[in-house]
């Protein structure tokens, strides 16, 4: 009877004692630090890779404030395979420029013609992408010459120079890591929990359980702590891998981060007790997991915008879970989002959460 | 101390179904303190179930449970704080040493336990640090009887802790069960090697088909029997195989 006092007088005891012990036996898999940690960097890395050869053009802006004869050079240059042109106002494109979107912005200053001697400016970050802006200078001091010799054999030449300037030179890996990221926390919470869990039902390990003290409730809280916690760590090594050996734009402010990062944990660690709770062994959990997340990982903009995705599926798809965690994630991130800015995201989790919350109250069971 | 009364454990009337079988069909026993009492039947005869009613691992159909004068229907909770449960087919977390999983078993009962000294009661000292799955089956047996005497239980219930292992091994835990017992524990256990019934039971039940069909000490079953008439057919040998193989292998366990 001492030891049922004590038991009650300290119930948070045992809980601790439970999400610790979880920790040490998530720890000691080898796997895991494998599947949490490992698998999504290199997926980040690799995947970065693979896009930036891919991408050989060169984005140009062009501001257009030279009339006729500028929209006459700026066809010159369209011709050109070398650059993929876009044509905006000077503040558009300069703010596209900051954002890492253009390579080169080249302004056509009002006045311009082609036979003229004229200095003409080109804005580039010379720092952080060297070989691209140079290269865009070249081929475009090459069609001023061209379109020179086409007006008036005189032979005047206009010469560009390019201006320094600092862009936050996003790439793509900027856009890829807060999605991954997205993508381990749904893999932690669904499959994680759901073959861990089937795992411990089958073997007879939770009946073993069953006959000390202990209560379900705090079996499942401690499950619950002790992924939270894993994902915490996944989401700090992540985050601080990108920032350091990446180099990640990050901007965004961390404790929004993680607080989306939780919420999005509790979503999907949601259907993986709902998912522990109607399957009797591994078999079952496979493939059922794999409907849930294979469609997210296609549709919720994950590895490539979803800005391409036909109408009603991107209206449809704005909806899932993982959407709201990339997107919010993201725009943390990369654009600095605030709390009011994410609340639409904060909202959309939050209610997946009391869904899928619910669902697994529903459908657990313990044999 | 409060008196310990005679009768730890009392089974009225007990039934238990899986939907159109009925496992246990109205058992009655009793279990009297530190006594060592067996359950024996064949396969399906509902000796697990009935184990599992009485640790409140299974709802009962009907029938009253008393352990330790605690009502096992109505104060599950209080009953799990006194019993020691070795269960037929169950197995213990992975990547946990020995030495770490009786402290996490401890704390479930909100004691601290020396995990060692469990280990002694069960000799695995020596594989504190092991994890369960590098345990031979008959080290898992003793390691799963230790985890049942973390919370230094009034009753503990052994369902086959001996199914398939060597006799040396089998004698060895014969050892350790004697041992618990001398230390003031009452032990229900089930088993289907009639001579282990022999040598470590005061009492057994033979169960068949969810019914108790005899219960009283060994011997008693063995002279009434004889009384009865029964002859075995061959005349006693002056050994068996089993005498062979343990002659052969050395009476010492082997364990390593
Ligand atoms: N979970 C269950 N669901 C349905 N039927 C069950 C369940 N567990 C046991 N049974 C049935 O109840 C009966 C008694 O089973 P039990 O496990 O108690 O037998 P046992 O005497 O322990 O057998 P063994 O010697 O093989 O361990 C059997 O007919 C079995 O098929
Ligand atoms: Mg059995």
């Amino acid at each position: 009877m001492k030891n049922f006092v004590s038991y009650l007088r300290d119930p948070m005891r045992i809980k601790w004692m439970l999400t610790l012990a979880s920790l040490k036996m998530f720890f000691r898999q080898r796997e895991a630090i494998l599947w949490t940690v490992l698998f999504p960097l290199l997926v980040v890395v690799l995947f970065g890779f693979v896009r930036f050869n891919g991408m050989g053009r060169i984005s140009l802006g062009v501001v257009n404030e030279g009339g006729a004869a500028g929209a006459d050079l700026l066809t010159r240059i369209k011709n050109v395979r070398t650059f993929e042109v876009s044509e905006g106002t000077r503040e558009s494109e300069m703010s596209e420029l900051r954002k890492g979107e253009r390579d080169l912005v080249l302004v056509i200053p009002a006045g311009y013609v082609p036979a003229a001697a004229t200095e003409m400016t080109a804005f580039g970050d010379l720092e952080a992408k060297p070989q691209v802006t140079q290269l865009g200078g070249l081929v475009l001091q090459r069609v001023f010459d061209e379109s020179a010799f086409a007006g008036a054999p005189g032979l005047r030449r206009t010469t560009l120079s390019t201006i320094p300037f600092k862009s936050r030179n996003l790439t793509y890996m900027d856009f890829l890591l807060p999605g991954v990221l997205s993508m381990s926390i749904m893999q932690a919470g669904i499959f994680g929990v759901a073959f861990g869990f089937v795992s411990l039902k089958k073997r007879g390990i939770l009946r073993r359980l069953w006959v000390t003290p202990i209560r379900p409730s705090d079996f499942i809280i401690a499950q619950v702590a002790m992924r939270l916690l894993v994902i915490l760590f996944q989401m700090t090594i992540m985050v601080g891998v990108g920032v350091l050996f990446l180099n990640l734009h990050f901007i965004g402010n961390l404790a929004l981060i993680y607080l989306l990062g939780m919420l999005g944990a509790v979503v999907f660690l949601g259907f993986g007790f709902s998912l522990a709770g109607i399957s009797k062994s591994e078999d079952q959990v496979a493939p059922l997991a794999n409907i849930i997340t294979l469609p997210m990982l296609a549709l919720s903009g994950i590895f490539f915008s979803r800005s391409n995705l036909p109408g009603f599926v991107g209206a449809m798809t704005s909806v899932l879970p993982l959407t709201y965690l990339a997107d919010g994630l993201r725009s943390v991130a990369i654009d600095g989002a605030t709390l009011a800015q994410v609340t639409p995201q904060i909202l959309g989790l939050g209610l997946w959460g009391v869904v899928s919350c619910a669902l697994a109250v529903r459908l657990f069971q313990w044999e | 101390m409060t008196e310990t009364p005679d009768v730890v454990l009392e089974v009225k009337e007990l039934v238990k179904r899986y939907g159109e079988i009925t496992a246990v069909d109205g058992v009655s026993f009793s279990v009297r303190a530190r006594e060592i009492f067996g359950i024996l039947g064949p396969n399906g005869a509902g000796k697990t179930t009935t184990l599992e009613c009485i640790e409140t691992l299974r709802p009962v159909d009907a029938g009253t449970i008393l352990l330790g004068g605690l009502n096992v229907r109505a104060q599950a909770q209080e009953v799990k704080r006194i019993i020691g449960v070795q269960l037929q087919s169950s197995s213990f977390f992975d990547k946990l040493s020995l030495a770490e999983l009786l402290l996490l078993f401890g704390e479930m009962y909100g004691r601290s336990v020396d995990p060692l000294a469990l280990l002694d009661e069960v000799e695995l000292r020596d594989k504190s640090r092991s994890q369960v799955v590098q345990l031979s089956g008959g080290q898992k047996q003793r390691f799963s009887i230790a985890a049942a005497l973390v919370n230094d239980p009034v009753v503990i219930f052994l369902d086959e802790p001996t199914t398939g292992l060597d006799p040396q091994a089998r004698r060895h835990l014969w050892g350790v069960i004697k041992r618990i017992r001398s230390e003031g524990k009452t032990i229900v256990i089930t088993t289907h090697y009639m001579d282990e019934a022999e040598e470590l039971c005061d009492r057994v039940a033979v169960m068949d088909a969810g019914r108790i069909i005899a219960l009283a000490p060994p011997q008693e079953m063995i002279d009434a029997l004889v009384a009865r008439g029964f002859r075995k057919e061959r005349v006693e040998r002056l050994a068996s195989l089993e005498d062979v193989f343990l002659s052969l292998t050395g009476h010492t366990i082997r364990d390593e």
